[in-house]
């Protein structure tokens, strides 16, 4: 009885009801509207990935366009030299992303605070130049280009259309999306907020922090590579920008504009910055400066981002009807 | 009272992101029917100054044509938008041109090649033509040929092929390649390399240095080791002003040629008086001496407060040249017309004779080396042109990056 009310609190409706919107979408959205829709999903999943690692363990990395990085140019190199379908390629490029992660973590982590954030830009332009010069793999300056969206398994081909490969990411982000819930929700989710809130006392309590640390990186990298796989067969390329420090501070941009630490937040953040940054620029070459003053409205006048101030309107009148002394 | 405050920044905000929004959508819903153009272009960035010659060539262009009632009766709209550099926003731009505004012709814009090289696996799929303005991969018109693809301008290999048959005729023997240390720099440095070998020339070493370099002085001091008498540069912004400037400072410049592939007035001016000598091959010179560029250069002037055009507002000048005749033959817009028309369309440009060629849609066209002089009285260096190659020995052969001979 008690499940099922929890199964049906205003939170959960509001999330069904956005799904069932979002599952829609193709359906009443033009067409340029659909596929500017399906890279603002896949940019959401990009910035809920890292609101894991910023938002519950407070493990701020200037480096996450590695992740994305990672998994487009993996996804790509996989679609244009094998015979592996497009599904096959983003599980593989997921994988891959997750578990050069765990390396990439195992030396960030040895540092904290700043200094885990300068390891983890390091490593990000490290890949870049990598990436920038190994001309072979990677097509240096100029990229992957011509990247198919293979059909199959079994000439399984849904995914190939403008409205299909909406759904696959849709479905990614979805999926994602519960992963993460249930994980912040979990005994683990309770170690990283520890982690965030106090770690020399989590650590007392016999947790050995930095492998949840590490853990935590992983699965974030992880679903950042799932994102740059979704990336790169949707562009029908991959190039050194998906690694280049701007994107990292972007989606940071993301996190904080949309609401750290809430998971959806971060995921509207991921929208708003590209609708803003593609209406702004089509009026005005200055966009990114009056885009640099939305950013510094939000910080000062709405810190806790997109998502605390819907909340704030949504959830705070009842709770002030609950409590008419603190109202007053 | 916090409530307050709030709710007036919420209707500021609301307020805002309709004003925003309400011009743009009315813009957009409410024109006439032109003929869309599609420009995403690098406006800002590191290219934004090529990017922004390349929208004050097309919109001039745009302006005067409009002027004389447009293109087979129809005004040209150009969609220009910035793209920063970023292939990424390149692609997304363009798709969106072509979902939302239904443009099916692009005009380079494009301004990097690698912008130009994710865009164009997509035009059939987008049933989409592209005329490029500045994009030089030699790819584009070989290995990586699409027939929606066209190419107005000089590509890569045809300004690195204008200095090989200028050295033909020099009396330099000993060649020095120093170059941006990335692909670009490392290809162009090579093919410089191979050319040196093949004209019986001694190349007597190459290096690289990494973007963003501030002190060129290790770097002079090797290539003055090597005793060369010329040095082939490939850099581009910072770098390049830089490494001239102080090339001229140690004294290497007087004494030994300063060899480039585009040798351009907005580096030039920004070099001053240490570039004075440089040498190097260009896509357009505003004093190659035709009536046709007379003409062009004396209404540009008039028109942009005496500035000259430099050398991406002369190319983009020709590509809207090239294209408006295309439009015009095929008096359409649709690819399927338009294609063919295009392929063999010639003009008399400010560049002198330009001829599409069908097999893989390169303008066939002469090459150009040009000198940095002082003019006595001119407060800035001035490009000579010391030579002009025909178009015959400039364009490389059909779907080719290098030449027989």
């Amino acid at each position: 009885m008690t499940r099922w009310r929890a199964a049906l609190s205003p939170s959960n409706c509001a999330l069904l009801g956005a799904a069932a919107l979002l599952a829609l979408a193709p359906f009443v959205l033009p067409v340029y509207a659909t596929t500017l829709a399906t890279e603002a999903l896949i940019l959401g999943l990009f910035a809920m990935s890292l609101d894991l690692m910023v938002g519950y363990a407070r493990l701020i990395s200037f480096g996450h366009a590695a992740a994305y990085g990672l998994g487009a140019y993996a996804c790509g190199y996989v679609l244009l030299h094998t015979a592996l379908p497009m599904l096959g390629a983003i599980a593989a490029a997921t994988l891959f992303a997750g578990v050069l992660a765990i390396g990439i973590a195992w030396v960030c982590t040895i540092a904290t605070g700043v200094s885990f954030s300068m390891l983890t830009l390091a490593f990000a332009q490290l890949l870049y130049a990598v990436a920038f010069r190994w001309t072979s793999v990677t097509g240096a300056s100029d990229g992957l280009a011509g990247i198919p969206r293979r059909p199959g398994p079994f000439g399984l081909a849904l995914f190939d259309s403008r409205t299909g490969f909406y759904y696959l990411v849709l479905f990614c982000l979805a999926a994602g999306f519960l992963f993460c819930r249930a994980l912040v929700s979990s005994p683990f989710g309770a170690v990283l907020r520890g982690i965030r809130e106090n770690e020399a006392k989590t650590k007392a309590l016999g947790y050995d922090t930095r492998r949840y640390k590490i853990a935590v990186v992983a699965i974030a990298y992880a679903l950042g590579g799932l994102a740059g796989a979704l990336y790169a067969p949707f562009a029908g390329f991959a190039n050194t920008e998906l690694l280049f420090w701007l994107l990292s501070g972007q989606v940071l941009i993301m996190v904080i504009v949309g609401g750290a630490g809430t998971l959806v937040g971060p995921i509207l953040g991921a929208a708003f910055f590209l609708l803003a940054s593609q209406i702004l620029s089509a009026y005005t070459d200055s966009w990114a400066l009056f885009f640099g003053l939305l950013f510094i409205a939000f910080v000062l006048f709405a810190p806790e981002g997109i998502w605390g101030l819907l909340t704030s309107r949504l959830v705070r009148p009842k709770a002030r009807a609950a409590t008419p002394d603190a109202a007053a | 009272m916090a409530t307050e405050g709030r709710l007036t920044r919420r209707t500021v905000l609301g307020a805002t992101a309709t004003a925003v929004a309400t011009p743009w959508l009315w813009r957009r819903a409410f024109a006439a029917e032109p003929i869309k153009i599609g420009m995403p272009t690098a406006l800002t960035g590191a290219l934004a100054s090529v990017g922004q010659q390349q929208k004050r060539g097309a919109q001039y262009f745009a302006k005067l044509q409009n002027a004389k009632g447009g293109l087979i009766g129809r005004p040209i709209e150009l969609l220009i938008e910035d793209t920063a550099g970023d292939p990424a926003t390149c692609v997304r731009k363009a798709r969106e041109m072509v979902e939302r505004d239904k443009v099916r012709i692009f005009l380079g814009g494009m301004t990097l090649s690698s912008e130009a090289l994710a865009i164009v696996p997509k035009l059939a799929a987008w049933n989409a033509i592209f005329m490029s303005s500045d994009d030089g991969d030699g790819r584009l018109t070989a290995s990586d040929f699409v027939p929606n693809f066209f190419r107005a301008n000089t590509s890569g290999p045809m300004d690195t092929r204008t200095v090989a048959l200028w050295m033909r005729a020099s009396p330099l023997k000993r060649f020095y390649g120093i170059g941006m240390d990335y692909a670009w720099g490392h290809d162009s440095v090579n093919s410089f390399e191979k050319l040196v070998k093949s004209e019986k020339r001694d190349f007597v070493g190459s290096v690289f240095s990494p973007i963003g370099t501030k002190d060129f002085s290790s770097y002079i001091l090797k290539i003055r080791e090597a005793k060369p008498d010329a040095v082939f540069i490939v850099m581009q912004g910072d770098d390049y002003v830089a490494f001239l400037t102080q090339a001229h400072e140690y004294r290497l410049s007087p004494k030994v040629q300063m060899l480039t592939s585009i040798v351009d007035l907005a580096s030039t001016r920004a070099v001053g008086a240490a570039a004075q000598g440089l040498a190097g091959s260009t896509r357009y010179c505003y004093s190659y001496d035709i009536p046709a560029n007379k003409k062009f250069v004396a209404m540009w002037q008039k028109a942009h407060g005496g500035a000259l055009p430099d050398v991406f507002e002369g190319e983009e000048w020709q590509a809207c040249e090239i294209l408006a005749a295309g439009i015009a033959k095929a008096g359409s817009i649709e690819p399927a017309k338009l294609r063919p028309a295009l392929e063999t369309v010639a003009i008399n440009s400010i560049k002198g004779h330009v001829a599409m060629r069908a097999c893989d849609h390169q303008a066939v066209q002469q090459g150009f080396m040009v000198r940095v002089v002082e003019k006595p009285g001119a407060s800035e260096p001035a490009l000579d042109v010391i030579a002009v190659y025909p178009a015959a020995e400039v364009t490389p052969p059909c779907r080719k990056e290098t030449y027989p001979d």
